[in-house]
């Protein structure tokens, strides 16, 4: 059964406070988490760092999109070759203007994709959570597997000075 | 999940500390002297090389200064040093147009290639001669010179040159009146008696600080202009209008922008050899060259477009001038050159810079400035040379009939070209021993602006923007 | 340059989402009234339709008029947004943040619109089935893709999406704040369209790595868009005027210059309506003035080639064409107000603090500036068509109709009617930027001085 609690800081340095008691009182990293209503300089609460895939998904999708697009505007042609202008009937310079733009499309989609993705969202139960945090308040969520380390956690909290701790 | 947090964690290293404003003025200025032995032997080679190409270039004009035709490669190489020479100081202008920080200890060795626009002027000096004079029997050729006095182009062309060598000089002049005065406190011999003659009394009041503001945004200012007019003056004159009609509104927008990927590509090989063998590693930052890495990148994109905004409207448009003026310059003798240059100015340019980790190093961003200037070398043959190729007494046609034959360059152009390069490398090399290959005063203001500090638990950088 | 002003979250919050929360009190009648405008606009477009193009003054040989002129500047406004949000979030320029969302809205609205006219303009609009899409599978007929008038569609629909999944990947942390400040139904659709947002650092890492990524992927869009709308003009040779290879980049740097200043226009009314004077500051309408100087200089220098090069040819009838551009009645009166309109009255002005930090100022000389960007582009269109040459066998003068200048006015009231009735659900500001901005910015001394200076990362 995992638990989670969330200790609730009005300044940053107390909830950075926090995470530091929370690594030394040998949490792992990972099971603890900081929530900000704006973005901060990364490491500022000495928070784990979040790896990510996001680059594969651009180049994934631009890929698709290309192959699309080079499916569409030479076989379109080639089953209709009517020829315009004098042109090709695979004109590539033409060809290539479309296959731009599809690719750069698929490339787009695939990257908000990979941004929901890699924000782990949709997510709809998102678990303990403080409308202050909108507000400029610092929540710091710990995770449990096993509720015997609760106390431990709350006594990291309360010593780092939150103002107020929440359970779920 | 742990590990890879564990790992990453570590990567999080403060950024070097400043070094102490003293130590930058003692270490810098000395770097004007003791150079290596290795410095010293490709100064002299270079050196050399440059007498050989003048001396060749007198020669040629001696020899074939009646035949236009066979200037093509001096024209092509006065457009590349015009982009080389004349793009790589306005690295030098980033700081007044965006108040970026980076680009501070670094303006000074954009600067110096000013005074390589000398190679350009030395390269035009025979060209203009040869360049046929705007009415011949009464017939007026298409330029934009519409009813200008004849010889327009020729003088407004070296004009323009010798302005914009002006301008570049003082625009470097302005900026280094601190560091003169930093050799003449802390230099010796005939650089600390120079220095003290160019600081002209420098000791760094508020009011000397303003006007050396107010001049640097001045001179920076008029050099953009006059780099703009004269690619145009350039790349129109000696360029398009030698082919009846090629009109393409774009080539001049073309011409500078590719000379603005070759100057940043120029800055870029500069930097790298002085921190690597001036031993400037903590002042030359991997920033500056993220930095000029993401600029070159965003150029080497601009080129491909404006090529390609010019070219599908000559694809489609399909008249008969439309048609003559691709196959001149890109079916027809120069297609190699075309695809050698789309090949080295673009696609690999493009593949090497996109990836942030090449653009946070060296060795491989100096190979990309390398392959840059090669395929702009190229490039600017692929257009020069062709429209240097059509003989005079076409000039008048409506369009080209009549595509001439690939012109191979000769003894003469590999040398002339060979000594234009040498040229630009020699005159940066040699200033070098002048004045610090880094700005002083902009290295310590650099320092001043930009504090490492801790950011709650994080490390980060606090950069300061004064007006 | 950037002055701090300390400002809590709470009192971000209450400022921000006041269109959200609370309704301003001229909310509902300035909607009422430009929903009234739209409709009339509506009901026109449908009589067009139904009666034919007749009703326009569109006429041999002049077929692409204010509809086509509309549309490319409708395309241009769109521009703003990329411009903006892009450019200067890949180069950290730290007075962005409150106009991105603006911005961006103003690409996604004026895109929207810019498409109506094309299918319109074509007199039977359900025909557009034949030559976009869908592909007629069935009889074996495509779309012919060396047309720009395919790739055209191709790219503004790109450009259309690509934006609108920017927009709104950025509301994401926004509506996340909106969702905690409400109840009711508009808490349970703030819910739903925040997806679960928290505001982890893995979710905030991905606001900025994920915005920057999108802006390097969007700017080449929005170059290739104008540029291709550019194209549908450039590649026919046979209109004077038009067969320029400049035309790309020109459209590209004229559209930046007209988007940019409607985001001004937009910021000084976002300002005055709904009273965000301690977000949008005199500061942020210096910054843009003097990115407005150096694009307005730079399509300057692009229409000086333009004109350069199309007198280079010494065409005699393309130097006739320009002499009835520039000095012929009417075209030359059109021609001189574009000309002051759009460079020489604002340009010279902003060149002073005192204007640029002048919200009405700016805001006029930005209404300017679009008065002479339309009138730029109708000088660029219609000229080449309506100046007679040989062979054509009927001719007549193109006068707009009264159907072809509602249509036109419908277009502005459609674009604000749109921004409004966004504005009623979603902030204009982006909250998160807003509040970024406050931990990403520090005074620091030097000496005595109190120098405004930016956070940022370490490697």
């Amino acid at each position: 059964m995992t638990t989670s609690i969330l200790g609730l800081f009005q300044q940053p340095e107390p909830a950075a406070d926090a995470m530091d008691g929370l690594k030394e009182a040998g949490f792992e990293l990972g099971t603890f988490d900081v929530l900000t209503g704006t973005p901060y300089p990364e490491g500022a609460f000495g928070e784990h760092v979040p790896q990510h895939r996001l680059f594969r998904f651009p180049a994934f999708g631009a890929i698709i999109g290309f192959t699309l697009s080079v499916f569409l505007t030479s076989v379109t042609q080639l089953a209709y070759p009517m020829v315009t202008g004098g042109k090709p009937i695979l004109s590539i310079f033409a060809m290539l203007i479309i296959m731009y733009e599809m690719t750069m499309l698929a490339g787009v989609i695939a990257t908000v994709i990979g941004i929901i993705f890699e924000s782990r969202l949709p997510n709809m139960k998102p678990g303990i959570y403080d409308t202050r945090i909108t507000e400029g308040w610092i929540g710091v969520v710990i995770t449990f597997d096993d509720e015997s380390k609760v106390a431990d956690a709350e006594s990291v909290l309360n010593k780092a000075g939150a103002l107020e701790i929440k359970h779920a | 999940m742990t590990n890879e947090a564990v790992a990453h964690e570590s990567d999080h290293h403060a950024p070097p500390p400043n070094v102490a404003a003293d130590v930058v003025a003692r270490e810098l200025v000395a770097t004007t002297t003791g150079a290596s032995g290795r410095f010293k032997a490709w100064t002299w080679i270079l050196g050399i090389l440059s007498v050989v190409g003048i001396a060749a270039l007198i020669v040629k004009f001696i020899d074939q200064g009646d035949d236009s035709t066979k200037w093509g490669y001096v024209a092509a190489m006065v457009s590349f040093l015009l982009s080389v020479a004349g793009g790589a100081p306005m690295v030098a202008m980033a700081p007044v147009m965006a108040k970026a920080n980076w680009v501070r200890p670094i303006t000074r060795i954009a600067s110096l290639f000013s005074f390589a626009g000398i190679a350009t002027l030395i390269m035009l000096i025979p060209l203009v001669a040869i360049l046929p004079p705007l009415v011949t029997e009464g017939a007026r050729r298409r330029t934009i010179w519409y009813m200008a006095p004849d010889y327009s182009p020729h003088i407004w062309s070296t004009l323009g040159l010798v302005l914009l060598l002006l301008t570049g000089i003082m625009l470097f002049y302005s900026a280094a009146l601190p560091d003169f005065a930093s050799m003449r406190d802390h230099s010796t011999g005939w650089r600390q008696r120079l220095g003290k003659r160019l600081a002209r009394g420098w000791v760094g009041t508020d009011v000397q600080w303003r006007t050396l503001r107010m001049r640097i945004g001045m001179f920076g200012t008029f050099y953009f202009l006059i780099l703009v007019f004269v690619n145009f003056l350039i790349s129109t004159d000696f360029g398009q209008s030698m082919v009846p009609g090629w009109r393409d509104a774009i080539f001049p927008m073309y011409h500078t922008v590719s000379g603005f990927q070759a100057g940043v590509a120029g800055v870029v090989i500069a930097l790298y050899f002085s921190r690597k063998y001036m031993k400037l590693e903590k002042y030359i930052h991997l920033d500056a060259f993220w930095s000029l890495g993401r600029l070159l990148f965003a150029l080497t994109l601009l080129w491909i477009y404006f090529f390609y905004s010019s070219f599908i409207v000559f694809w489609y448009g399909r008249s008969m001038n439309d048609i003559a003026t691709l196959d001149l310059l890109i079916k027809g003798p120069m297609i190699y050159a075309f695809f050698a240059g789309m090949i080295l100015l673009w696609f690999v340019p493009w593949w090497i810079l996109i990836w942030n980790k090449v653009r946070r190093g060296t060795g491989a961003m100096v190979v990309g400035s390398f392959v840059i200037l090669l395929g702009l070398l190229i490039d600017r043959i692929r257009t020069f040379v062709p429209a240097w190729s059509v003989p005079p007494e076409n000039i008048h046609q409506k369009w080209l009939q009549e595509i001439p034959a690939t012109v191979w360059p000769d003894v003469f152009d590999i040398l002339i070209m060979a000594g234009g390069i040498s040229l630009v490398a020699f005159t940066v090399m040699m200033m070098t021993r002048v004045i610090p290959v880094l700005s002083v005063w902009q290295v310590q203001e650099f320092n001043l602006l930009a504090k490492p500090i801790r950011y709650i638990k994080g490390h980060a950088t606090l950069v300061a923007k004064p007006d | 340059m950037q002055q701090r002003r300390e400002l809590d979250q709470v009192y971000t919050n209450r400022k921000l989402l006041n269109g959200q929360l609370d309704t301003p009190k001229w909310w509902l009648p300035t909607v009422s009234i430009l929903g009234v405008v739209v409709l009339i606009g509506v009901v026109v477009i449908a009589t067009m339709i139904n009666k034919g193009l007749g009703v326009t003054g569109l006429a041999r040989p002049v077929y692409w008029g204010l509809f086509i002129t509309t549309f490319v500047f409708w395309v241009g406004i769109s521009h703003a947004g990329i411009m903006i949000s892009a450019i200067l979030r890949l180069t950290q320029a730290e007075w962005r943040r409150p106009v991105t969302r603006a911005a961006e809205l103003l690409t996604v609205f004026s895109l929207l619109t810019a498409l109506v006219f094309p299918l319109i303009h074509a007199g039977r609009p359900w025909r557009i089935a034949y030559w976009i899409m869908p592909y007629d599978v069935a009889r074996g007929i495509y779309p012919n893709i060396r047309s720009p008038l395919i790739m055209d569609p191709v790219a503004i629909s790109t450009y259309l999406t690509g934006s609108t999944l920017f927009l709104y990947i950025a509301l994401l942390p926004d509506l996340g704040n909106l969702r905690d400040r409400t109840t009711g139904w508009k808490n349970a659709m703030y819910t739903v369209l925040a997806l679960g947002w928290r505001g982890n650092p893995r979710q905030w890492k991905m606001q900025t790595v994920g915005g920057i990524l999108l802006s390097a992927l969007m700017l080449p869009i929005f170059v290739s868009v104008h540029s291709i709308v550019s194209w549908d003009f450039a590649i026919a040779a046979a209109v004077e005027g038009w067969h320029s290879t400049i035309f790309a980049p020109y459209f590209v740097i004229g559209a930046v210059h007209s988007g940019v200043s409607a985001v001004v226009t937009m910021m000084a009314l976002m300002r005055w309506l709904w009273k965000w004077d301690d977000f949008i500051r005199p500061e942020h309408f210096d910054a843009l003035a003097r990115l407005l100087i150096v694009v307005a200089t730079g399509w300057l220098a692009f229409t000086f080639l333009e004109l350069t090069f199309a007198l280079y040819g010494q065409d005699a009838p393309e130097i006739a064409l320009r002499e009835m551009q520039m000095f012929q009645w009417p075209w030359n009166a059109l021609f001189i107000t574009f000309f002051l309109t759009a460079y020489l009255i604002p340009v010279p002005m902003w060149l002073f603090k005192r204007v640029r930090t002048n919200i009405a100022l700016m805001f006029w000389t930005s209404i300017l500036v679009n008065v002479g960007m339309w009138l730029e582009r109708f000088l660029i269109i219609v000229p080449g068509l309506a100046r007679r040459t040989p062979f054509v066998y009927t001719w007549e003068a193109y006068r707009p109709s009264p159907v072809e200048w509602t249509i036109f006015i419908w277009s502005f009231a459609w674009v604000t009617f749109l921004m409004l009735l966004f504005s009623r659900f979603f902030p204009l500001v982006p909250l998160f930027e807003a509040k970024e901005s406050q931990v990403f910015t520090d005074d620091v001394m030097i000496g005595r001085a109190k120098v405004p200076a930016i956070v940022r990362e370490a490697d």
